[in-house]
C-alpha cells in the first residue's frame, strides 16, 4: 500500500511532462515551448548593431571559401569562386533565415498540410495532389535535369540547406516547429520543382470552364458571348496596337465540335481575383539619365515571411541582384551590371476541362476518337498526423487527371466532377535554366534565349539593357488552339478537342524598343485581336494596364522618383468613367445620403489611405454588381456561374439601359429599371457603411474599410501578422493594395554604361522569417509609406560601406 | 513522519536547485531538469511535505528569471508577441508569470515525486 502511495506522485510527474512535452491539437507543448532554455525564448535575436562582425562557419561540401557581408536591411551579399558554391551557399543562407517557410510552403505544394495539422489539412491536401502537384513537380524535375547547369545548381542549394537543418538542435528551430511541435526533415531538389509548379497553382490556375459552361447551358450561346465577351471594350494591350509581326504563323487547328457537356459542381472558397502585377522599362530618351529605368512590382498574396527573399549573387561570370524565392536557387527578378528584368503574370488560358466516359465502374477504360483507352492509375498515400495513412487513387486519362469523380464534392467551386484536367504546369519543363541565364544574361539576345526555356507560369518579362534596349515578351509554352477553345468544358471523347501542339515560341507576342519609348504590362489583355493565336478570352481588367500607359505616355524626363510615385500611383481609372454614370442616375432621400453623394462629388478620385470617397465609390460599386447580377448568376449551390466584368456592366450603363439584365428577376411582379438599380444600390451600400463604421467620419477612410494585411503563412496567426495597415489603392489601382493580396515587391533599376546600375526596392515583410527578430516584419512601413530603399550593388567583397554589417566566411575546412 | 527543516537549510536546497537546473537547462532537453531534480530530493532525502513547495519555487524562480534575463539581453517583440499568441493579451509581465507557473509546477511535481520514493525505501 504504502509503496503504491509512492509511486503515484513519480506518476503524476511522468504524466504532467508527457503533457507538456507534445501538441495536443492546436495547443502547443507548453513545457517545451515556454521554457526560457528551450523554447520561444531562445528565439529572440539581438537587433543588429553598426559595428562589423566576423564569424567562420563550416560547411562541409563547400570547393571553396565563401564570403557572405549583410548589409542593413539583412541582405546577404554572397561572394564564391564557382558556381557549386555560391548555389550551395544560397541554399544555406535562405534555409537560416526562412527555413520553417521553405518546408511548409513546399508541404502545401505537395499536399502534405496534413503531416503537420491533422485530418483538417486533408481536403486541401488531396486538392493539390489530384491536380496533379505532385506529379507536375517529378515531371519539371525531370526537364530541369537535362541541363547539367540548372541539376548541378539544385542540387548543390540542396546540399547547402541539408547543412544547415543538420547544424540545427531542437533549441535552435524556427519559432513556428515549436508552435506547431513537429521537425524539419530532408531537403531535395524536387522540393524546388515543387515551389516552381506552385506558381502555376498560384497564377495560373484560374480557370472558369465550368462555370461558363453552367452560363451557356442556362441562357445559351448567344447570352454567354455577349455577356461575356472575348476582348474588352476598353483595353490598351501589352503589345501596342500596330505592331509588325515578324513571324510566319503556323495553321490553327480546326477545332472541335460544339459540345455543352453537364455543368455541375458545388461550392467552396476559391482564388483570389486580386492577384496581379505591374511592370514597365521606359527607353533611354525618356529619361534623365539617357539610359533606361525599369520598374516591377509582382501582386501576389501578401504575407509573413514574405515570399520575396533578397540576396546578392556573386561568382565568376555572374553579379547578380534581386528578389529570390526560397526554395529555389537563382534570382528571380532582378538586375545584373548590363540588364534588368522584372515579370507579370500573364491570364492566358493553360488550363482546360475534359468531360470523361469511362467504360464501366472500374474506371480502367475511358473512350476517345472512337475507341476504348486505358487509364492510367496514379496512387497517392498521405501521412495525416494522429491518423492512419490515406491512400487515394488517381485515374488519368491522355488530357492529365480527372481531379474530382463524379460522385466526389470539389475542394473549389470552379472544378468540375467527372472531368480529366488538361494543364500547362504538367508540362515537362526548364524554368531553373531561363532564370540561371538570365542571372548572367549581358544583353536582349542572351535575354531572348533565355526565355525560350521558359513554359509555366507564362509571364509578361520586361527587360531593359544598358546598351538601350528595352522589350517585352509575353512568354510562356502556349497550347495552339482554335478560337474560344476551352473557353467553355470539352468533350473528353473528341480528339479535335485536345491540344493540338503549342505556339511556336518564337512567336509569343513581343516587342523591342517600341516607337513610344517605353513597353508595360499589368496582366492585362496580350495583344489586341489582330495577334494571329488565340491566347485566353479573359484577361485581367484593363485599368492598371491603362492607367500606366497613359501616364507613361506623357511622362518625358523620367528618373527612379517618378516611376516610384508611378508605382504608388492610386488614380482610380475606373472612378473617372463610371462615377458620372452612377451620379446621373442618383438623388438624394436623406441627409445620410446628401452627405455621401456631396463627398463623391468632392472626392478626387485618388484611392488615398484616408479617403472617404474611394470607400464610398468602391462599396457602392460592389453593391450594384451584386444587385444587377445575382439574380440571373448568382453562385448557386449547384451551378456555379461567373459574372460578367464591369467592363461589360459599364458598357450596358453607356449603351443599354434597356437591357433585361437590369430587371430583378426574383421580383415577379415588378420591373426593375437601370435608373433604380443604381440608386438602390447606393442607399444600401450608404447603409452597409453606417451600419459598419458608424455615421460618415474618419472611420469611413478608405484603409480602414479595405483593411490591407500581411498576414503569417499558418492561418488565424494575428500576433505574428501586420494589420491594418495604413496603405491606399485598390484592385483596379497601380498601387494594387487589396485586403490580402498586393504588391509583394517593388524594384526600380537604372542601368548604367559603366556597369554600375543604381536600384531601389521593398517588399512588405523583411529578410528574416523569426519573428523574434528586427528584420522580421522591418521594411513594411517603409512599403506602405510608398517609399523604397537604395538596394546595395557590391562589385567586390572588400568594397567599404557604411552599410555593412556582419561578415560570414563559409568553408568546409 | 514530520521533519522540521531549518530556514537556511531551505535556502540552501533552493540555491542548490537553482545551479543544477540552470546547468542542466543549458545543455541538455527540457525534461531531464525534472529527473535531476526527483535524484536530488532522493539524495538529500528531502521530506515530502516541503517537496513540491521547495521544487515550486526553484523552478518558479528559475523560469522566469531566466526569461527575464533573456528578454533583457535580447530584446524584441517576440515576447510581446507570444503574450498574444497563447493568449495573453500581449502581455509580457504575465508571460513571464505563465512560464514562471509551468517552471514551478514540474519543479515541484518532480521534487515532491523523489521526495516520497525516498521515504519508501
Amino acid at each position: 500500500m504504502k509503496s503504491i502511495k509512492s509511486i503515484i506522485p513519480l506518476i503524476c510527474a511522468l504524466l504532467f511532462t508527457y503533457a507538456l512535452n507534445r501538441s495536443w491539437g492546436t495547443t502547443p507543448p507548453f513545457g517545451k515551448l515556454l521554457s526560457p532554455f528551450h523554447g520561444f525564448w531562445v528565439n529572440a535575436e539581438n537587433p543588429e548593431t553598426e559595428e562589423a562582425s566576423l564569424e567562420l562557419l563550416k560547411i562541409p561540401g563547400l570547393q571553396g571559401e565563401v564570403q557572405v557581408i549583410y548589409d542593413e536591411m539583412g541582405v546577404p551579399h554572397v561572394f564564391a569562386k564557382n558556381d557549386h558554391d555560391l548555389f550551395m551557399a544560397q541554399g544555406y543562407l535562405t534555409a537560416k533565415d526562412r527555413l520553417w517557410q521553405m518546408e511548409f510552403q513546399t508541404h502545401f505544394a505537395g499536399g502534405r498540410i496534413s503531416e503537420i495539422v491533422g485530418e483538417k489539412g486533408m481536403a486541401s491536401d488531396q486538392f493539390q495532389r489530384r491536380m496533379g502537384s505532385i506529379y507536375g513537380a517529378e515531371k519539371s524535375f525531370e526537364g530541369m535535369k537535362e541541363d547539367p547547369k540548372a541539376e548541378e545548381a539544385l542540387n548543390a542549394y540542396s546540399d547547402g540547406v541539408n547543412a544547415y537543418i543538420s547544424g540545427l538542435s531542437e533549441r535552435q528551430l524556427p519559432l513556428e516547429y515549436k508552435l506547431l511541435d513537429y521537425k524539419p526533415e530532408t531537403w531535395t531538389p524536387i522540393k524546388s520543382a515543387l515551389f516552381l509548379k506552385n506558381m502555376s497553382f498560384v497564377l495560373a490556375s484560374g480557370t472558369d470552364d465550368l462555370k461558363m459552361t453552367n452560363i451557356l447551358r442556362k441562357y445559351g450561346k448567344k447570352v454567354a458571348e455577349d455577356l461575356f465577351p472575348n476582348y474588352p471594350f476598353e483595353e490598351s494591350p501589352i503589345i501596342p496596337v500596330g505592331s509588325p509581326i515578324d513571324f510566319k504563323p503556323v495553321p490553327i487547328p480546326a477545332g472541335p465540335a460544339d459540345f455543352t457537356g453537364l455543368g455541375s459542381s458545388m461550392m467552396t472558397p476559391e482564388k483570389d481575383p486580386n492577384i496581379g502585377s505591374n511592370n514597365w522599362a521606359v527607353a533611354g530618351n525618356k529619361t534623365v539619365s539617357g539610359l533606361p529605368i525599369l520598374a516591377n512590382d509582382p501582386h501576389l498574396t501578401l504575407q509573413l515571411p514574405s515570399i520575396w527573399y533578397q540576396m546578392q549573387l556573386v561568382a565568376p561570370g555572374v553579379n547578380v541582384y534581386g528578389s529570390t524565392m526560397p526554395g529555389t536557387p537563382n534570382v528571380i527578378i532582378g538586375f545584373n551590371k548590363n540588364i534588368a528584368w522584372g515579370v507579370t503574370n500573364v491570364g492566358s488560358d493553360v488550363l482546360d476541362w475534359y468531360q470523361v466516359k469511362f467504360k464501366d465502374a472500374s474506371k480502367r477504360e475511358y473512350w476517345h476518337d472512337g475507341k476504348w483507352k486505358k487509364t492510367t492509375l496514379r496512387i497517392e498515400t498521405f501521412k495525416v498526423k494522429g491518423k492512419e495513412n490515406f491512400v487515394d487513387t488517381i485515374f488519368f486519362t491522355h488530357h492529365g487527371p480527372v481531379v474530382y469523380l463524379s460522385h466526389e464534392k470539389p475542394f473549389r467551386s470552379n472544378i468540375p466532377v467527372g472531368h480529366a484536367l488538361r494543364w500547362i504546369a504538367h508540362e515537362k519543363s526548364q524554368e531553373m535554366t531561363t532564370f540561371f541565364q538570365l542571372n548572367r544574361a549581358k544583353n536582349y539576345d542572351e535575354y531572348k534565349k533565355a526565355l525560350t526555356y521558359y513554359s509555366a507560369p507564362a509571364q509578361n518579362f520586361v527587360f531593359a539593357s544598358n546598351e538601350g534596349d528595352i522589350a517585352l515578351w509575353v512568354n510562356g509554352k502556349f497550347p495552339l488552339k482554335a478560337p474560344l477553345q476551352g473557353k467553355y468544358l470539352m468533350d473528353g471523347t473528341d480528339p479535335a478537342a485536345d491540344w493540338q501542339g503549342f505556339i511556336p515560341q518564337e512567336h509569343n507576342p513581343h516587342v523591342k524598343n517600341p516607337v513610344r519609348g517605353f513597353v508595360s504590362s499589368a496582366n492585362q489583355f496580350s495583344t489586341d485581336p489582330s495577334y494571329p493565336y488565340y491566347l485566353g478570352w479573359q484577361y485581367a481588367p484593363s485599368e492598371r494596364g491603362r492607367r500606366i500607359n497613359e501616364r507613361l505616355a506623357i511622362m518625358n524626363k523620367i528618373n527612379m522618383d517618378s516611376l516610384r510615385g508611378l508605382q504608388n500611383d492610386n488614380y482610380n481609372i475606373r472612378a473617372r468613367k463610371v462615377l458620372p454614370l452612377l451620379l446621373a442616375q442618383v438623388k438624394a432621400s436623406s441627409p445620410a445620403q446628401e452627405k455621401g453623394l456631396a463627398m463623391l462629388k468632392s472626392w478626387n478620385l485618388q484611392n488615398a489611405p484616408e479617403s472617404i470617397g474611394a470607400t464610398i465609390f468602391e462599396n457602392w460599386v460592389l453593391y450594384l454588381q451584386d444587385a444587377v447580377w445575382d439574380d440571373e448568376f448568382a453562385a448557386d449551390e449547384k451551378v456555379p456561374m461567373n459574372r460578367p466584368a464591369l467592363d461589360r456592366l459599364i458598357h450596358m450603363m453607356e449603351a443599354e439601359p434597356q437591357a433585361v439584365w437590369w430587371d430583378n428577376v426574383k421580383t415577379a411582379s415588378k420591373k426593375e429599371t437601370m435608373q433604380y438599380m443604381i440608386s438602390g444600390s447606393f442607399v444600401a451600400s450608404m447603409d452597409s457603411l453606417a451600419k459598419k463604421h458608424g455615421p460618415m467620419g474618419p472611420e469611413w477612410a478608405w484603409y480602414k474599410h479595405k483593411q490591407t494585411g500581411v498576414r503569417h503563412l499558418i492561418p488565424g496567426m494575428d500576433a505574428l501578422s501586420r494589420l491594418n495597415i495604413p496603405i491606399g489603392g485598390g484592385g483596379s489601382i497601380v498601387n494594387a493594395s487589396t485586403t490580402k493580396t498586393g504588391p509583394s515587391w517593388r524594384m526600380v533599376v537604372e542601368l548604367s554604361k559603366e556597369g554600375k546600375p543604381k536600384a531601389y526596392g521593398v517588399y512588405p515583410g523583411g529578410q528574416s522569417g523569426n519573428p523574434g527578430s528586427a528584420h522580421y516584419d522591418d521594411l513594411i512601413d517603409t512599403w506602405a509609406k510608398g517609399e523604397l530603399r537604395s538596394l546595395l550593388y557590391l562589385e567586390n567583397p572588400d568594397q567599404k560601406s557604411n552599410r555593412l554589417r556582419k561578415k560570414i566566411v563559409l568553408s568546409s575546412k | 513522519m514530520k521533519k522540521k527543516l531549518s530556514a537556511s537549510y531551505q535556502f540552501a536546497v533552493v540555491v542548490i536547485l537553482l545551479v543544477v537546473g540552470a546547468i542542466v537547462n543549458v545543455y541538455l532537453p527540457w525534461y531531464v531538469m525534472g529527473l535531476v531534480f526527483a535524484a536530488l530530493a532522493a539524495v538529500l532525502g528531502l521530506p515530502s511535505g516541503s517537496g513540491f513547495r521547495l521544487g515550486f519555487v526553484s523552478g518558479f524562480l528559475l523560469w522566469s528569471l531566466a526569461a527575464v534575463l533573456v528578454n533583457v539581453q535580447h530584446p524584441s517583440s517576440l515576447p510581446e508577441r507570444m503574450a498574444k499568441v497563447l493568449p495573453l493579451g500581449g502581455n509580457v509581465i504575465a508571460l513571464y508569470a505563465v512560464t514562471g507557473l509551468i517552471g514551478g509546477i514540474y519543479g515541484g511535481i518532480w521534487l515532491w515525486a523523489g521526495a516520497r520514493l525516498r521515504q519508501k525505501s
